[in-house]
């Protein structure tokens, strides 16, 4: 992935991370901007340590990626008890006798 | 049975109350488990502080504390905005169990286990002679293609980083490690700090391999190829039997954040020598 590509799914998931959907007083949002302004090479310039930069943002992506991913998968199949009358017959397609035909 | 339990609980109850015996038949309740609720979510806002000590995470006004009671004290300036984020990210309650990085830092600060560097790196040498990579298995072909198409240039990279010479079994019995390349790892693992160590072991009990652990953390691998690697076996097996969402997509993705923060945990703990880097540059 290129650094550009990392940066702006880097900010989604910090966008979907926050509890209100907004990044702009975000410190993470601030300090990845800051370090791309950083570690931004000019021209053809070999420079290690970006590499080592970008290693490091596509591994927070990764994290912040497979928290939501678990999260989600997490609320939809954990047990929550005993199914209602109503669920089941959804489940499997009946109807309830109190239904309209 | 069951009736033999209630006289026992009955006996017990009367025991303990004699002087005012009387149970009504209301109070026996079925037993319902109960689990300890996660805390609920305290406070507004979290940031960042700058002490002389190092890097300090504020809940509102509240300076946050480990499990042991200890300040939370970092000396890496990303590792606590990662952390800070962590907390911002929690909806109504905090979820203790899903923030990694939270708590490895909180692992490598109170040491609950009082581990010393010796011992951890000895955790670390015997767990050679168990990696997951180098026990291969050559009855099913395609599965042993596929082990030898992938690990093997890893246990190769593993050998030429190391100069060391490690062997993968066909069979159940483990590799022969000599001292001569365990005293070479040893020496490797002797140069981190403490708290990075345990990093280096979160990695390594996620991935069940210490040649893959090594490998991600050196940036040989990215950390979901390495996942990928440690799971190969059952990502074949899931070829012929199916996948269920709730069971292999959910442990890919819990071993892909735990390894993802181990690595951060890493990295940022010996982030020095890169910053040096830039100011050569």
């Amino acid at each position: 992935m290129s650094g550009t590509k990392v940066l702006r799914s880097l900010l989604h998931e910090l966008r979907q991370a926050s509890p209100n959907g907004c990044i702009k007083d975000s410190l993470a949002a601030r300090y990845v901007l800051a370090q791309y302004k950083k570690f931004a090479t000019t021209e053809q310039q070999v420079c290690k340590a970006r590499n080592e930069a970008t290693f490091l943002g596509q591994t927070y992506l990764t994290y912040l990626a497979s928290q939501r991913q678990y999260l989600e998968l997490y609320k939809e199949f954990h047990g929550r008890g005993e199914r209602s009358v109503r669920d089941t017959a959804d489940l499997v397609g009946f109807k309830l006798p109190t239904d309209p035909k | 049975m069951s009736g033999k339990l209630l006289m026992n609980a009955l006996r017990a109850l009367r025991v303990s109350h004699s002087s005012q015996w009387q149970v009504p038949a209301a109070t026996i309740r079925i037993p319902v488990r109960h689990y300890a609720s996660p805390p609920k979510r305290f406070y507004k806002k979290t940031s960042v502080l700058t002490g002389d000590g190092g890097y300090e995470v504020v809940l509102d006004h509240r300076k946050l504390k480990t499990p042991k009671g200890a300040p939370f004290v970092v000396r890496s300036e990303p590792l606590a905005i990662a952390v800070a984020t962590e907390f911002d990210a929690q909806k109504e309650h905090i979820e203790r169990s899903r923030m990694h990085l939270s708590a490895l830092c909180f692992t490598a600060i109170d040491n609950p286990n009082h581990l010393s560097k010796l011992d951890m790196v000895n955790y670390l040498l015997n767990y050679i002679a168990t990696d997951t990579v180098l026990y291969q298995y050559d009855d099913e072909k395609a599965l042993h293609e596929l082990q030898i198409n992938e690990w093997d240039p890893v246990i190769e990279w593993f050998n030429q980083r190391f100069e060391i010479n490690l062997q993968k079994t066909m069979s159940i019995t483990p590799p022969k490690v000599s001292d001569e390349d365990k005293m070479k790892v040893a020496k490797h693992f002797q140069s981190y700090s403490l708290e990075t160590l345990h990093g280096f072991i979160f990695a390594v009990d996620t991935l069940k391999s210490i040649v893959l652990a090594c490998a991600v953390i050196e940036q040989m691998l990215t950390v979901e190829k390495a996942v990928a690697l440690a799971r190969l076996e059952e990502e074949y097996q899931m070829k012929f039997w199916g996948r269920v969402e709730w069971a292999h997509d959910l442990s890919q993705q819990e071993l892909q954040a735990r390894l993802a923060a181990a690595v951060l945990f890493v990295h940022f703990n010996c982030s020095e020598n890169c910053v040096k880097h830039k100011s050569i540059l």
